[in-house]
């Protein structure tokens, strides 16, 4: 007999709550290799990869039981996978790579064996991806890559980072970009964490000097990688609207109690502004709904799902700079200062929430990509198409 | 909360009718004779189709685009529904009358000032929505619903913001009542569910003409809506459209305990929301949006005109922290 929706639910808990990793070490060093034992864990358990085709030690799931599974993974409090290749690049190789590369690149990435970052940006190419200037010219059976990436999340950790290069010529924008995977630690490549405004070194840059990148690391054809940026695996993005209702479900549950413990929640400000952030929570959750209910009837997220970024990344940000002024004056106090109220997270995540409207597109960029490919509207002339 | 075939279908149909039929006087009785609308979610038993207040909301969402003065949110969505919450006798009496499109009612909640003795009512009531007209009133006097005649009634309509809904002013003196067996709480939360749909299928109305219009209207060269501050002002509308839609479907498929909560926070969200619409669906039309002939400015009184009509939003925010324990 097949397994009901609720007893895999039951099943997936009883796991992640079973060989939970326990805290999180506060030491640089000792986080990583608990993050990485982690996710080895979760995949050897079979339960890595939700929408992962089962060829590539994913779990190949239904929609529905993706959404269960980012719910309950987001209520268990366990670390996220490490870089950003398992949500970005991995539909990319499973849609473009060759066998050759599936074979050997995605496995590894799912059990955070091998961790992969995502270098596209540059100091002069964020929002405007094509201006690109990094460059690989070829030399027999390989690239010589030369040039600069910036703000890269995880490099720092990462084996592999997946790249856009110019392969063609210097006015070429997107018709001359190639997708090219470069091993973060071949002769040539250097790696700077860089500060971000929380303290932290989160990103980094990169530095290309005469780096020889093997041919067959490209993925898609030379000159071929722009179209390859906006592949996404199935509906991964939709079912992750869930994840983070449910984590922010939680995070509003417990500013609430903040806000009780201060003895604010008399006070109909407070009160109203609360009130607000339960509607946008619980709306969070039902917009993830909604989008299940269209995928299954017609195939597609509908609308909704076009917006929900936006709108988490809207309400992330105002929720954590609302906490701050729960806090009063103890919203001044940084992380390390002892009387700092709950380690400062509130704090920390009023900075941290400032890159929610930047990274991975900033919202005006967002705005855009709604406005004319949802509502319609005109291109903006000088936007390339993607 | 799948969105069944039969549920687009009806959308569809009733967005169909709406196009053909709108300014013809015999609509109401062609709504309930060709479509029956009055009594698609109204029990089988008294002549409805019994289907859910999902099916209600999208019926409202439909009225509220095309912004159709008609008593069918008081007869259908306020006193159908009240009558539904009541006793068998109740519902006999004046249900299939509603259904069949024969009999108009409101159910007079805000500003009423009412006490009852001794089976009569005594007091005013304000802003009743279809007060002036409606053949049966339900009243609201302390915890208790009662139904009058609206024959026995001496009643005015009030001017007001909106001219596509009637509100009227009831004055009772020692007038015949008959006490009703319904929960006015639940009432009041399928009401403000149900004007909920109203306002996203009005926000929807005026987000479309905004689109539409940006898609069409040229200057400097280009069509305005390749300008950011006009494609982004759509965009974000249509983030909270869609919140909207995602807090009054939630609501129409709520039952039992979370119904308040639910009908609190879809009232909150959507009437906010649709005045915002209405009031950017102009700003895009620049000039030709201020002018009496565009439709623009009846969505911004309807919509200003519902945020206020059965509590405000702070107030519907304030009962939404009560119920989740803020
Ligand atoms: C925390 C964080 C992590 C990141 N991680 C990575 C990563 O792992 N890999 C990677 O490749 N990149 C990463 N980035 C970079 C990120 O993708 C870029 O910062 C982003 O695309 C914006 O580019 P930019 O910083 O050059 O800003 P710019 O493009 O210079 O934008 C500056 C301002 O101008 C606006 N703007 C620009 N163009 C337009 C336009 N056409 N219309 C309207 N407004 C416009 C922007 O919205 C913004 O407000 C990360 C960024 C952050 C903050």
């Amino acid at each position: 007999m097949s397994e009901t929706d609720e007893e895999f639910r039951l099943r997936l808990r009883a796991f992640l709550t079973s060989s939970h990793p326990g805290r999180r070490p506060k030491d640089r060093a000792d986080r990583l290799g608990w993050q990485k034992a982690w996710l080895a864990a979760l995949f050897d358990g079979g339960f890595a990869g939700p929408s992962w085709p089962r060829a590539y030690g994913g779990m190949e799931l239904s929609f529905a039981r993706q959404v269960i599974y980012h719910e309950e993974y987001a209520k268990a409090r366990l670390p996220r996978p490490l870089g950003t290749g398992v949500s970005i690049a991995a539909p990319t190789i499973i849609t473009y790579g060759t066998d050759e590369q599936k074979d050997r690149y995605l496995r590894p990435m799912l059990r955070g064996d091998v961790v992969w970052a995502q270098g596209y940006s540059e100091p002069d190419a964020g929002s405007d991806l094509p201006a690109l200037r990094t460059t690989a010219s070829r030399d027999g059976d390989v690239y010589v890559v030369n040039g600069q990436k910036v703000w890269t999340s995880a490099a720092d950790i990462a084996d592999i980072i997946f790249t856009l290069v110019r392969t063609g010529s210097v006015e070429s924008r997107q018709d001359g970009i190639s997708y090219l995977l470069i091993d973060a630690h071949a002769p040539g490549v250097t790696i700077r964490p860089l500060r971000d405004l929380t303290g932290d070194a989160h990103f980094c840059e990169i530095f290309f000097d005469d780096v020889r990148v093997p041919v067959a690391n490209r993925v898609g054809a030379e000159n071929g990688g722009w179209p390859l940026v906006r592949t996404s695996l199935g509906h991964e993005r939709a079912a992750g609207v869930m994840n983070q209702a449910a984590t922010y479900r939680r995070v509003l549950d417990e500013l609430i109690e903040l806000a009780r413990e201060r003895g604010l929640t008399s006070d109909p400000l407070v009160r109203d502004r609360l009130a607000g952030f339960e509607m946008r929570v619980r709306i969070m959750r039902y917009t993830g709904m909604r989008t299940i209910a269209d995928i299954i009837a017609r195939g597609e997220p509908g609308p909704a799902s076009s917006t929900s970024r936006l709108f988490v990344a809207l309400f992330e940000q105002e929720l954590h700079e609302f906490a701050v002024d729960v806090l009063g004056p103890y919203g001044v106090l940084d992380r390390e200062d002892p009387h700092a109220v709950q380690r400062g997270r509130w704090v920390w995540g009023f900075l941290r929430t400032r890159a929610s409207t930047i990274g991975a597109g900033t919202a005006e960029i967002q705005r855009n990509t709604i406005a004319e490919q949802v509502l319609g509207l005109p291109r903006d002339p000088g936007m390339p198409a993607r | 909360m799948d969105v069944t075939g039969e549920q687009h279908e009806l959308r569809a149909t009733v967005r169909r009718f709406l196009a053909e039929k709108a300014g013809d006087s015999l609509l109401w009785r062609q709504m309930a004779d060709q479509l029956g609308l009055q009594g698609v979610a109204l029990p089988e038993k008294y002549g409805g189709a019994g289907a859910g207040l999902t099916e209600l909301a999208i019926v409202m969402e439909e009225l509220g685009r095309v912004l159709l003065p008609s008593p069918y949110f008081a007869t259908v969505a306020l006193a159908g529904h009240a009558l539904a919450e009541c006793g068998d006798e109740a519902k006999s009496r004046w249900l299939p009358a509603i259904v069949d499109g024969s009999l108009t009612a409101t159910v007079a909640f805000s500003g009423a000032d009412v006490r009852a003795c001794g089976g009569e009512l005594t007091g005013t009531a304000m802003f009743v929505v279809d007060g002036d007209t409606a053949d049966l009133l339900l009243v609201v006097a302390g915890a208790d619903l009662y139904a009058v005649e609206g024959k026995s009634v001496r009643r005015t309509r009030l001017q007001t913001l909106d001219p596509t809904r009637r509100l009227g002013r009831l004055e009772l003196d020692r007038t015949p009542a008959v006490r009703l067996d319904a929960n006015v709480d639940r009432v009041r939360d399928l009401a403000v569910i149900a004007l909920a749909a109203e306002q996203v299928g009005g926000a929807r109305a005026c987000l479309d003409a905004a689109v539409g219009y940006a898609k069409v209207r040229v200057q400097f060269g280009r069509p305005i809506g390749s300008f950011q501050a006009i494609k982004h002002k759509c965009a974000d509308l249509l983030l909270e459209v869609e919140a909207a839609r995602s807090a009054v479907e939630h609501a129409a498929a709520t039952t039992g305990d979370d119904l308040p909560i639910a009908a609190a926070l879809a009232a909150a969200y959507c009437s906010v929301v649709y005045t915002r619409v209405a009031k950017e669906n102009i700003q895009i039309h620049g000039g030709i949006g201020y002018t009496w002939e565009h439709d623009a400015h009846r969505h911004l009184k309807r919509a200003k005109s519902s945020e206020l009509l059965f509590g405000t939003p702070a107030t519907h925010r304030a009962r939404l922290a009560d119920l989740v324990g803020i």
